[in-house]
């Protein structure tokens, strides 16, 4: 039951919470842990890549064992988003994670070309195709990637903070592989 | 003994939070202004030694008399003290030129704090200025309420950070000073590495677990120690958020309490009623500003957080 507890502490909650609780706040706690809002850059060295990988796997670990309690096993309620139909809105309520191949998801079920989001954005489709297929090394510092990713979320109203939390680390994962 | 019991309810609020031009003597004064006109007798302190400026919150010119005579010619406070034209509500002002935080020695520090608490008011509020002086320190850390302002944007907030943990390792100091611990914490630090110490929440954990007296010491002498925060200058729902945020990672870095107490909206008409002399408390009825420093006041008053809105949690809220 301990561990039960601490779960329930890193996510800052109580035992009382339902499944949508948990997800929220799973999202909440990754979101602002795992981005790179204000908050979380204003800290520097206080926060490093170290901290930041041990406390995002230790979050993940809690999530995963309570998401996974059958009493909490539950409809999970949809989050609105703005200028999307309901449909959509619903899809992508369900995305758990911005990957690359979710990313091309969203794109091929707004029916979108690569070459339409060049005629907004001005990135060149053949960086716009390597964020969907994933080809970190396209990518020499994470800088760039970072405002591709800015761009492309925004083209489609995802919600840039998430799309980055979700993507970069996957991308920092990759490069770390490449390197070593 | 009527006077001897309204001393002891007098309650010292301290506002301070690393960067200037956050906000800081507007929300000091605007909630000096709310607390008068609750029918509080409340005092505005100035401390913003080196560069005081409450007084143009209230369309007053630069008072003749400030700390400057306290110190150096012994003059009462409650003499420097000056009616700011708001019933209740009286203004000592800090000093330009002169005198900065940096020249009052420790000596005179306490003196200005003790006559601070002697003062016959209910509120006192104290306006620290920028910075993280420890004479800056020691005065927010003396108050009943510790406040710190910050606005949305990435320099305020690393300024924050630095106050707070400037403040927090500094009451740690005057604790382990006080039962004579001091070298423990110093040489604890020093060696972090060593002990695997990779922030002050980590630090204090590691002297807790290492013994149980300190460990019972740090739980009486820290039950009472919580920040409250203010986020000044909010323009988007979504920066809301950021007063939580930062709680939350205050908690979990440097393992303080910190309570959100709310937001400030904003709004180009704080900035107009300033420059036109105009006490923005009486004087603005239409800026929501006015209600959400009502709220933040009455928050502070009985430490309760601000209700951050479920829908902003979920990150879909632009």
């Amino acid at each position: 039951m301990a561990e039960w507890h601490n779960y329930y502490n890193l996510l800052e909650l109580t035992q009382e919470a339902t499944l949508e609780d948990i997800r929220n706040r799973y999202r909440y706690l990754k979101n602002l842990y795992g981005g790179d809002s204000i908050e979380i850059r204003a800290l520097g060295d206080e926060f490093s890549q170290e901290l930041r990988a041990d406390y995002l796997r230790r979050l993940d670990e809690a999530f995963e064992a309570l998401n996974a309690l059958p009493e909490k096993n539950k409809a999970i309620a949809t989050l609105p988003v703005k200028d999307l139909d309901d449909d959509l809105r619903h899809w992508i309520a369900q995305i758990e994670c911005f990957t690359g191949a979710s990313l091309k998801g969203v794109r091929e079920r707004m029916q979108v070309d690569l070459k339409e989001i060049f005629a907004v954005t001005r990135i060149q489709p053949h960086f716009l195709d390597d964020i969907e297929q994933e080809v970190f090394e396209s990518f020499s510092a994470e800088v760039y990637l970072r405002s591709y990713l800015i761009e492309y979320a925004r083209f489609f109203s995802l919600d840039t903070q998430r799309v980055l939390g979700d993507y970069l680390p996957r991308y920092r994962a990759g490069r770390s592989d490449a390197d070593s | 003994m009527p006077e001897e019991q309204s001393a002891r309810q007098t309650s010292i609020w301290a506002v301070g939070g690393g960067k200037g031009g956050t906000g800081k003597s507007f929300l000091t004064s605007s909630m000096a202004t709310c607390l008068a006109l609750q029918g509080k007798r409340t005092i505005l302190l100035d401390a913003d030694l080196g560069g005081a400026n409450l007084h143009n919150f209230f369309g007053l010119i630069r008072p003749r008399s400030s700390l400057t005579d306290f110190f150096e010619k012994k003059v009462p406070l409650q003499e420097i003290a000056v009616h700011t034209g708001i019933a209740n509500l009286q203004l000592i002002t800090g000093s330009i030129g002169s005198l900065d935080s940096e020249s009052i020695n420790h000596a005179q520090k306490q003196k200005l704090f003790r006559h601070v608490q002697a003062l016959d008011a209910d509120m006192i509020l104290i306006d620290l200025g920028a910075g993280t002086h420890i004479n800056t320190l020691d005065t927010f850390l003396q108050a009943d309420k510790m406040i710190v302002v910050t606005v949305p944007e990435i320099t305020a907030i690393e300024n924050m950070y630095q106050f707070i943990k400037s403040v927090y390792y500094r009451k740690l100091k005057s604790i382990f000073k006080a039962y004579d611990l001091n070298t423990l914490v110093q040489d604890t630090w020093k060696n972090r590495t060593a002990h695997n110490i990779r922030s002050l929440k980590d630090l204090i954990n590691h002297l807790k677990l290492g013994s149980d007296q300190i460990c019972s010491i740090f739980e009486r002498e820290m039950s009472g120690f919580v920040v409250h925060l203010i986020l000044n200058e909010v323009r988007t729902p979504k920066d809301i958020l950021v007063g939580e945020n930062l709680k939350r990672v205050c908690m979990n870095f440097f393992g303080l309490r910190v309570v959100y107490s709310g937001y400030t909206s904003y709004d180009e008409a704080v900035q107009k009623n300033i420059n036109n002399k105009e006490s923005f408390m009486l004087f603005n009825r239409l800026s929501p500003v006015v209600k959400e420093i009502r709220q933040i006041t009455e928050h502070i008053v009985t430490q309760t957080p601000f209700p951050t809105p479920e829908e902003l949690f979920d990150g879909r809220v632009a």
